[in-house]
């Protein structure tokens, strides 16, 4: 035994001997070292993930700050205070604009006949003009430069125009409201169109003065309608114009703190760049020029005192625009006008003392508001995650709120997942389970190539191509049934939606056929042993033991949608607003912005370093979160199953 | 028996043939729905392409030899000239043949309308998209290569490979802008340069006696681009290449390592030489990826309009009597020149016709030949991709 494992020692004392000692200079030998530079290189993914929350908290986490000093000088101002009125005041204009629909549809019955048979008029005559527009434009012309001489070169340039007159008026459909004789009667007219004539059109004159007599007839007969929306209209009036006042006052007071700040943080560098110089020329000019920029600090208690003196007197025009209103909607009609303006009218009469009530408030607050109320970070906070508007560049007062961000992402997301779900577990199931080899053949290649269709090329179809396809399908007539139809806009968050459910379906896809694929061959043959039939294999159980990877692709699929920001940018629309809700499954046809889209289109425009930029970044933030968030759930979703089944 | 058995209805054509049972008509059935959702998707994307083809291929296209129309493929793009006269005769035109044309028609001029960014052709733009890619793809292929050979050659189990893994798959689930504002945070306003002259927005400056490591970033350029959107791909190549890597058999590199190779010559001469196809391969896909990423390359790399192609500058001529060393460094200087300028990019381009400029019909032409060509190379790349990893796969078996 001793003699046969002798020869295996001295073996290795001479691999000892011989060895060449691979060390380099920094202790490492060489295979050590390409381990680490390998190792090095994998952990650039680490790095970066976390150089990207670095990047973003660095230029985003100033918001918190400067938004809190925004915030406070709207409060020290007295912003604030012009807004305790202002807010509740713009329901007036939704109110005024409810009651002179309503007032509209009611003259309507009247007079729209007569309107109607003056605009075909006007309509048809515009485009009569624009057709013998070439013609028309040269005699124009023609007559302006040779005013005394030249009939030989303007009467060809008449019979060109009348001939184009005569031929555009030929081809003119008159629309039905007008009877043969009359149309017999405009084409002619119209056919005479000439630069030269510059009086009205005789039909078109008894068509004016149709309208007129029918007008004034609509409004006699409606007179208290009209009465009370006048009164209503100009309820507010004398209380805008003490507010206007204050406004502009309080604006001063605003720029010039912003204008104070601006100098002393001037002042700030200058003074540092003078202690940093050696050379005491340039420091006594830097001292110098830092001197020049001083400025004396906005008194906010003296010009706040000139606001919150007129509380009262503010409180008091409230009072009485109040029972303006009252009374001018108690003398509102009920009755004699058509259907759907009588439900606008009782809307108003819904809506109103809600209205008045918040008005109410408003006159109470002003009365105790404070300018010294401190602004906490938790406001700052809720102002920026609650806050219900996104305002930039605005000469009153920018807010960051990106609550109709929120929804317009999270509305657009909903769309495209409820698409895209069912169509590509179907399209998954069917591929993995029913297909015959020449159709997978088919199905893989266009599933990547749509992953391979860059998204801007699908936000350009979606402006070319689907906001029109969309729009020209909501306005057919056996279709408005589906809420929202007729749409308004061609870029709506549907449109996005759609887009977005294309380039979903890959991500869901291909994920969910692997999840599919990974069943184990054991649970089919187990299946079919007891005599199960196909369907109840893939749907009992197939399906069933693939329901986490499946559940792990969808929410990946809504990871990819969120984050999606070209098609959005391109297609959603655009309009910050939250949507409004009031017309039910309706509102997917409203536009909106989005958190990506906003980035997108905003960041390029501001300075670095302004709140606005900043923001920017804290939407950054709140994208990152929601990216990692969604990958966590999908993660946690497969290996809870996967532990369940196991 | 008292239970007359059902008579099957027999089939005059086929006797043999089975009735349908319920369950059979039901898994018909469900199968014709599942086969339409299928070809939802494959007639939505046949439509697009159709649609872009049909529009797109007569600009993009030309009837004779070299049936590519040249001039829209070799122009930079331009501002549009569309001149009315008092006849009403069109004519589209450049800068240059619009003030000809003006002088020829006089008094004839009718009107002048200009469109911005639609005349010309897309030559800057596909130039532009070409350096970013080439940039990206270099970066990433590098460090996707090496972090895979880590994860499937040296790695064992461990915390750090746990956070290898899990980063790189929230890399993948990162929004796209999100890495435009990364780009434009780390790469933009923060990598580090060389100069004499650091900027006051440099977060920490090296002195290095000649010259100075300054932080303070390179700018809107394609160097910032580029970096930017191989972090964007840098998660397909990883995966990509790990799968090619762990698809060569494990007995190559015991049976290297048994020959008394070291890890690195196991990996060097008995894996890598296998994986290689297969990974430029997947590398094709992340160009295709990189290719048409638009948010992350709009703060750091691409302009909406530029009348120059990166390499065409001024220079300053040298002296006559200066060294070969000068010239050296300035044809080097040159060179680097090109890569620290902000280029035009296809995707971008397609951005601004499409959402920055009225529309009207005089801009479909640029908008749907830019779209045509841009999907044509996209496409061709994940074609490419899908054929050859289709031949490797044959041609790779073991």
């Amino acid at each position: 035994m001793e003699e046969r494992l002798a020869p295996l020692e001295r073996q290795s004392l001479g691999c000892m001997l011989l060895k060449k000692k691979k060390l380099n200079a920094l202790g490492f030998d060489t295979q050590k070292f390409i381990r680490f530079f390998f190792a090095s290189n994998a952990s650039v993914t680490i790095i970066v993930l976390v150089l990207i929350m670095l990047m973003l908290l660095r230029e985003g986490a100033g918001f918190l700050k400067t938004y809190k000093y925004e915030l406070e000088t709207y409060r020290h101002a007295g912003l604030e205070f012009c807004d305790i009125v202002d807010r509740p005041l713009a329901q007036h204009q939704q109110l005024t604009s409810r009651l002179r629909r309503a007032l509209g549809a009611s003259l309507d019955t009247i007079s729209q006949h007569a309107r109607n048979r003056r605009d075909a008029y006007l309509n048809m005559k515009r485009q009569i003009e624009e057709e013998s527009s070439l013609q028309r434009e040269a005699l124009s012309v023609a007559l302006e430069q040779t005013p005394s001489a030249g009939d030989k070169i303007i009467e060809p340039l008449r019979t060109q125009l009348a001939i184009a007159g005569v031929k555009s008026a030929m081809s003119l459909t008159v629309r039905s409201f007008f009877s043969l004789d009359e149309a017999d009667k405009i084409r002619a007219e119209l056919s005479q169109l000439s630069p030269e004539t510059k009086d009205i059109p005789a039909f078109l004159k008894q068509l004016n003065d149709h309208f007129s007599t029918s007008d004034k007839a609509a409004k006699k007969s409606f007179a208290t309608l009209v009465k009370a929306t006048e009164i209503f209209e100009e309820a507010p009036e004398t209380l805008q114009e003490i507010l206007i006042e204050i406004k502009e006052h309080v604006l001063q007071t605003k720029t010039a703190a912003n204008e104070f700040n601006t100098l002393k943080s001037g002042r700030l560098k200058l003074l540092e760049a003078a202690e940093n110089t050696q050379n005491p020329v340039e420091k006594a000019d830097l001292l110098k020029e830092a001197a020049a920029t001083q400025a004396m600090p906005v008194d906010f208690h003296q010009r706040i005192k000139l606001v919150t003196s007129r509380a009262d007197e503010l409180a008091e025009k409230v009072h009485q625009y109040i029972t303006a209103i009252q009374k001018a909607a108690a003398n509102l009609p009920t009755r004699g006008s058509p259907a759907h303006a009588i439900a606008l009218l009782d809307e108003v009469h819904h809506e109103l003392p809600l209205h008045v009530q918040e008005m109410q408030t408003a006159a109470d607050e002003i009365k105790t508001w404070s300018p010294d109320k401190p602004v906490s970070f938790l406001t700052v906070i809720g102002a920026f995650f609650f806050g219900s508007n996104w305002i930039t560049n605005s000469s009153w007062q920018d807010s960051f709120g990106f609550v109709p961000l929120l929804t317009g992402s999270l509305i657009i997301s909903l769309i495209a997942i409820v698409i895209a779900t069912p169509i590509s577990l179907m399209a998954a199931i069917y591929s993995n389970q029913f297909a015959s080899e020449r159709e997978k053949e088919l199905i893989k290649p266009v599933i990547e190539f749509i992953q391979a269709i860059p998204s801007i090329v699908l936000g350009f179809i979606g402006i070319s191509v689907l906001g029109d396809l969309i729009k020209d399908v909501s306005e057919v007539t056996w279709l408005q049934w589906i809420p929202g139809f007729p749409i308004q806009e061609r870029l709506n968050m549907f449109n996005a939606g759609c887009l977005l459910a294309l380039m979903a379906i890959p991500t869901m896809f291909s994920l969910s056929e692997d999840a599919l694929n990974n069943v184990p061959e054991a649970y089919v043959d187990a299946s079919d042993a007891l005599g199960a039939t196909k369907l109840q294999t893939v749907f009992r159980v197939i399906v069933p033991s693939a329901f986490s990877g499946m559940a792990a692709a969808v929410l990946l699929g809504i990871g990819r949608v969120i984050g999606e920001t070209m098609v959005v940018l391109l297609v959603a629309g655009n309009r910050i607003a939250i949507p409004d809700f009031s017309s039910g499954a309706g509102v997917v046809f409203q536009p909106a912005h989005t958190l990506t889209g906003i980035i997108a289109q905003e960041l390029g425009e501001v300075s670095r370093g302004s709140t606005h930029w900043q923001a920017l970044f804290m939407v950054g933030i709140v994208l990152f979160c929601i990216s990692l968030i969604i990958n966590w759930c999908a993660r946690t979703f497969v290996r809870r199953f996967e532990q369940f089944k196991a | 028996m008292i239970n007359t058995p059902i008579q099957p209805k027999i089939d005059p054509a086929n006797p043999f043939v089975g009735r349908h049972s319920r369950n059979q008509t039901l898994e018909s059935f469900v199968r014709w729905v599942l086969r339409c959702g299928t070809l939802v998707i494959v007639s939505v994307t046949a439509a697009i392409v159709l649609h872009i083809a049909v529009k797109g291929a007569p600009v993009a296209l030309s009837r004779e030899w070299p049936f590519v129309n040249v001039a829209f493929l070799t122009e930079l793009p331009s501002t549009l000239h569309v001149i009315q006269d008092n006849q009403g005769h069109i004519i589209e035109t450049d800068v240059n043949g619009a003030d000809a044309i003006k002088m020829e028609l006089g008094a004839n001029l009718r009107e002048e309308k200009t469109i911005s960014y639609s005349g010309g052709g897309i030559l800057g733009p596909i130039v532009g998209t070409a350096m970013l890619v080439i940039v990206s793809v270099g970066v990433a292929l590098f460090l996707g290569v090496a972090s895979a050979i880590y994860l499937s050659e040296y790695a064992s189990h461990g915390t750090f490979i746990e956070m290898v893994r899990l980063a790189i798959l929230n890399l993948a689930g990162v929004p796209s802008v999100v890495f435009g504002l990364f780009g434009l945070g780390a790469f933009v306003l923060t990598a580090p340069v060389f100069t004499n002259s650091p900027l006051d927005r440099a977060i920490f400056t090296l002195p290095l006696g000649f010259t100075t490591l300054s932080f303070q970033g390179w700018d809107t350029c394609v160097l910032s681009g580029g970096f930017t959107l191989a972090f964007v791909i840098l998660p397909v190549i990883i995966t990509a290449s790990e799968q090619c890597l762990q698809a060569v058999p494990l007995e190559f590199r015991e049976t290297s390592m048994a020959l008394g190779a070291t890890r690195w010559q196991t990996i060097w001469r008995a894996v890598l030489p296998f994986a290689t196809p297969g990974i430029l391969t997947s590398s094709i896909l992340g160009i295709a990826r990189a290719a048409g990423e638009t948010a992350p390359i709009m703060f750091t790399a691409a302009l909406a309009f530029k009348d120059k192609l990166p390499w065409q500058k001024d220079q300053i001529s040298l002296p006559a009597d200066a060294s070969l060393f000068a010239h050296w460094e300035q044809n080097i200087q040159r060179f680097l020149a090109i890569f620290t300028e902000s280029v035009q990019a296809l995707p971008y381009h397609i951005y601004t016709l499409a959402a920055r400029i009225p529309q009207n019909e005089y801009s479909e032409r640029a908008q749907y030949g830019s779209v045509f060509v841009f999907l044509i190379l996209v496409a061709s790349l994940a074609a490419t991709s899908i054929w050859m990893r289709r031949s490797l796969r044959a041609k790779y078996k073991w």
